[in-house]
């Protein structure tokens, strides 16, 4: 079952294929344990800020508990190997960094080497932006902006006042 | 008998359900010739997270063509006057009016009527309930995103003139990203001198934004395919405050516009921050691409931003 949860988070299967991991998940049971550890693993992958000691120590916990969560994987053999080769490799791939942290003894320090698992940056939409202060000259960009937005036409100057907004201003030094 | 008037009853019900789009559609185009042709002066609030400023908006509309004024009334003050002509934000406390000329006169509004049905290849248009507001009886109409690279919106009109009371946008889960409305309103007879510039500005310092038609791919400057929904409007050069010419290229989906601003890095004043900030339905995302500055600046969600700022190339010409 938890090779079908990984194949059904990866997009790997479609309709009837997908109802049966799909009502697996509907209850608590070993399908909806392996769906949180595998989005854990993915949320690691995408954005490391996420990652806190206490998730190390959650999947550490789980890791132990399941000596065999990568074995079913291999099953999926000949015909799709290629086609699940990645998400595979990267599943893998994060597993071993997981591990590898979890055996740190220090409080993880995280980011840099989850972001350099090279595989699954194709795979995994772009990770968002950090987030940062407005730019300094946001009231200028708001200004050359605001006068080709189509809302003019329906509210006339107001959706100026963005631009006159003392929030934009807080991006001044 | 009974049964025929039954089933002529639900008839007209689905009849009307089946309406009710085009309804919504005159509706929005309603509310358009209102804000084309109405003079007014009025108070309103826009509120924006846990924030709320109120300003002063005045238009009169001439035979010249109308005018239009906005006064912050909150914070610093700041007016901004747009004419046929131009955009003129005048910033008393740093005695500094910024002018931004129009060029391409088809790149603005007036977009709206031959683009209703565009609108609704990307929003659900939908009638929602009525409310009063600042004294009006207004009907509303619901722009619901049929993905999610835009907002929703909810604007509400007066039933009589078509005046635009309030304009809410929402989020993918229905929750207020930023919202427009005004508590106090009068329609007509708006005397001419209600929307001239309070301040002379003879003495002020005048920044040009200098605007000129511009082609951005023939410098070897490429914005990949746009986001689905969005066609570009228009491409400009321009000065934004005292810098070096910075080309704009604008795109939008008939509602939410957003714009990519390429400027040169050498010479920049302040430091870069990449990444991605936001002022209410705002969102700005910047990178760094070949020694220029990318800034992408759009009323859409996020992803939105990013998406298009990611596509933003330079491939020098040989």
């Amino acid at each position: 079952m938890k090779s079908r949860v990984s194949e059904l988070m990866d997009g790997e299967l479609q309709g009837r294929e997908a109802g049966v991991p799909l009502e697996a998940l509907q209850s608590e049971g070993e399908a909806r344990e392996a769906w949180r550890t595998y989005h854990l693993i993915s949320d690691a992958l995408r954005d490391t800020r996420m990652v806190s000691e206490s998730f190390a120590a959650r999947v550490a916990a789980r890791l132990s508990g399941e000596p065999t969560v990568l074995a079913p994987q291999r099953r999926a053999a000949a015909p799709r190997a290629t086609r699940f080769a990645l998400p595979v490799a990267a599943s893998l791939a994060a597993m071993a960094l997981v591990g590898w942290f979890v055996v740190q003894p220090q409080p993880v320090p995280v980011p840099a080497p989850v972001v350099a698992v090279p595989a699954p940056a194709a795979k995994v939409a772009a990770r968002p932006a950090p987030r940062v202060a407005p730019p300094a000259a946001a009231n200028d960009y708001l200004l050359a902006h605001q006068a080709y937005s189509p809302r003019n036409s329906l509210q006339g100057m107001a959706p100026y006042a963005r631009t006159v907004s003392a929030a934009a201003e807080r991006g001044k030094p | 008998m009974i049964r025929g008037l039954g089933i002529l009853l639900l008839a007209c019900a689905s009849l009307a359900q089946a309406q009710s789009p085009a309804d919504a559609l005159a509706l929005l185009r309603k509310i358009y010739q209102a804000t084309e042709k109405l003079s007014y002066t009025g108070t309103f609030v826009y509120q924006q997270g846990d924030r709320s400023e109120a300003s002063r908006i005045t238009r009169y509309a001439g035979p010249g063509g109308a005018t239009e004024k906005l006064e912050a009334l909150d914070g610093a003050p700041r007016e901004i006057v747009r004419t046929r002509e131009a955009v003129k934000c005048y910033l008393p406390e740093i005695r500094t009016v910024k002018v931004d000329r129009r060029v391409d006169r088809r790149a603005f509004p007036a977009l709206l009527p031959e683009r209703l049905t565009e609108l609704a290849r990307n929003y659900e248009i939908a009638l929602g309930e009525g409310a009063r507001i600042a004294g009006y009886d207004c009907v509303s109409v619901v722009l619901t995103p049929r993905d999610e690279l835009r907002y929703g919106y909810k604007l509400w009109a007066d039933a009589a003139t078509g005046m635009l009371l309030r304009a809410r946008t929402f989020g993918r889960d229905g929750e207020t990203v930023e919202q427009f409305s005004f508590t106090q309103l009068s329609i007509g007879n708006i005397p001419r001198e209600r929307v001239k510039p309070k301040h002379k500005a003879s003495s002020w310092r005048i920044e040009d934004a200098t605007v000129t038609p511009a082609n951005l791919a023939g410098t070897g400057w490429t914005v990949g395919a746009a986001l689905p929904g969005f066609r570009k409007v228009t491409e400009v050069t321009r000065r934004l405050g005292e810098s070096r010419p910075v080309g704009q290229v604008v795109y939008s989906d008939g509602l939410a516009a957003v714009s990519v601003f390429i400027e040169p890095l050498a010479g920049r004043a302040e430091g870069v921050r990449p990444g991605l900030s936001s002022l209410g339905a705002i969102h700005i995302y910047t990178r760094e691409v070949a020694d220029h500055v990318v800034t992408v600046v759009g009323e859409t969600p996020a992803a939105s931003v990013q998406r298009i700022g990611n596509t933003v190339e330079f491939r020098p010409r040989p």
